[in-house]
């Protein structure tokens, strides 16, 4: 059976796609399933920073697709999981030195022989967001509980619909509970009505998040972190298991319950 | 070939070219044949302007946008309008505006017939109608409804819509519930105080009194 493909997006840039992916993949990983990660942010490159794995890099996405590597030349595999690894992006390249079509290909390739194909999507909607979602069954819109970055997710929302990606969940990252407390924040409730899609995931913002993209260790290694248990809780969501959302959510409506991931 | 058994019809009107898929048709057929058409004929279906005719046969709003999505990336063919019914069409969101004649300042449009839209409108998406438009979804921040008649939401009402752009004053906004950004009536523009939460759950409608925007609820 081929495995699933998985792009995190935005359309703001700087609210937590690489971090997200850098997690998600990490713990399922953990859990036993083979995973790739494929950083398309093309001249930005950072998801190898997140992950530690900078000073490996050789070959990358580019070459692949140009022919210049076998695909295998370019996965960089993790330093603690051996059953997860990631394809870099080119540093010095354009972005539009790949299409579509090409990787349409990339992923169902990839999909054949790994449980989940994770895409790093860039911000923006241009061509590296219209290749990063090419290949993807499930889409994961990552936004923060701002104005703008919420109007960039509905916005993305609209082009993936379009786009024919029919499973798009919503993560909300960077959430603080203190500010949403005194009404300084929009809640939860009040993004997903806006949104009306259905909800992966909440995670809080957090210093722990800033201290693992540093040492370049996802933050689901460590046991004690909220953010980290956020993480693991949505790459379990994902994975088919059913764990509330209430725990790192904080407290959802009733009436929000049909919108929710399930 | 005998253009009976086609998947789908291309018939020349007089606006432009009708699109009419067969309703026993599947729609991977009719996307192959389109694409082998528009092939063949070279550059003839090149930049033209098509309607999409679904009276007999019904297609999903995601099979109608894939659809417009590949005719406009292999020939820059635009679909300009999806007839849904006798009196049920719709404009389709981001193509331009069709060339009708300019509707008449104070008079109603009620013989062309409103645009139906059934789903949200996200951020981005501008929906033009020269009469009524329905919107059955809400309006999110971003969108923008544009009507020569009345704007009516079965939906929150969070971004732009202007009712009587051609310069009715008796155009009216309808909404579920009205958070919008800005609201426009024939050449008045509103915006909504800061802070104000109306109640939800019944139609509240702005209208023109005395000079001025002001919203009612029902
Ligand atoms: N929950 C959080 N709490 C605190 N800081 C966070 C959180 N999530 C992300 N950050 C910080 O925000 C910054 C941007 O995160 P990240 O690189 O994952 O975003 P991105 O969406 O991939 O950005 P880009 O659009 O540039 O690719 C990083 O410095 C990261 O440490
Ligand atoms: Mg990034």
């Amino acid at each position: 059976m081929a495995g699933r493909t998985i792009v995190v997006t935005s359309g703001k840039g700087g609210v937590g796609k690489t971090t997200t992916v850098a997690n998600l993949g990490t713990t399922l990983a953990k859990k036993k399933n083979s995973v790739v990660l494929i950083d398309t942010d093309i001249g930005l490159r950072n998801l190898d920073v997140v992950m530690g794995l900078e000073n490996r890099i050789v070959y990358n996405l580019v070459d692949i697709i140009e022919g210049k590597c076998r695909k295998e030349q370019a996965m960089i595999r993790d330093r603690k999981l051996s059953n997860l690894c990631m394809i870099p992006a080119a540093q010095t390249r354009e972005k539009n030195s790949i299409t579509e079509e090409q990787m349409k290909e990339l992923c169902s390739n990839l999909a054949e022989e790994f449980d989940y194909v994770i895409i790093d999507c860039p911000a923006g909607i241009e061509q590296g967001f219209k290749n990063a979602i090419a290949g993807a069954d499930t889409a994961l819109v990552v936004t923060t509980p701002e104005v703008s970055a919420i109007r960039d997710a509905d916005r993305v929302i609209g082009l993936l619909e379009a786009a024919l990606v029919r499973n798009i969940n919503l993560i909300i990252n960077r959430l603080n509970a203190r500010m949403v407390k005194k009404g300084d924040m929009m809640s939860t409730e009040d993004i997903i009505a806006l949104l009306s899609v259905p909800l992966l995931g909440v995670v809080p913002e957090s210093e722990d998040v800033v201290v693992s993209t540093n040492r370049g260790v996802p933050l689901v290694h460590d046991r004690s972190s909220k953010a980290g248990a956020a993480f693991r809780g949505m790459a379990g969501r994902l994975d088919g298991e059913s764990i509330p959302l209430d725990g790192d959510a904080g407290g959802l409506l009733g009436r929000m319950k049909r919108l929710i991931w399930n | 070939m005998s253009s009976a058994m086609a998947p789908i019809q291309i018939k020349a009107d007089r606006a432009g070219f009708l699109l009419i898929p067969d309703p026993e048709a599947s729609f991977e057929a009719v996307m192959a044949f389109l694409e082998e058409r528009l092939e063949q004929s070279h550059d003839f279906f090149h930049n033209t302007e098509m309607v999409l005719d679904l009276r007999k046969s019904p297609m999903g709003s995601d099979e109608i946008s894939a659809l417009c999505t590949r005719l406009h990336q292999k020939s820059m063919v635009r679909i300009v309008e999806v007839r849904l019914g006798e009196e049920v069409s719709f404009a389709v969101a981001g193509a331009p505006e069709r060339k009708r004649v300019a509707p008449e300042a104070g008079r109603r449009h009620e013989e062309s017939a409103p645009v139906i839209v059934r789903n949200t409108c996200r951020s981005g998406v501008r929906v033009v109608s020269a009469s009524d438009c329905v919107v059955l979804g809400d309006v999110n921040p971003g969108a923008e409804i544009i009507a020569g008649g009345d704007v009516i939401v079965y939906g929150t009402l969070r971004g732009v819509a202007h009712a009587g752009v051609g310069g009715d004053q008796s155009a009216r906004i309808w909404a579920l519930s009205f958070e919008p950004n800005q609201i426009r009536i024939a050449e008045l523009v509103a915006v909504p105080p800061r802070g104000c939460k109306p109640g939800r759950g019944r139609f509240e409608i702005a209208e023109i009194r005395n000079g001025v925007i002001q919203v009612v609820s029902l």
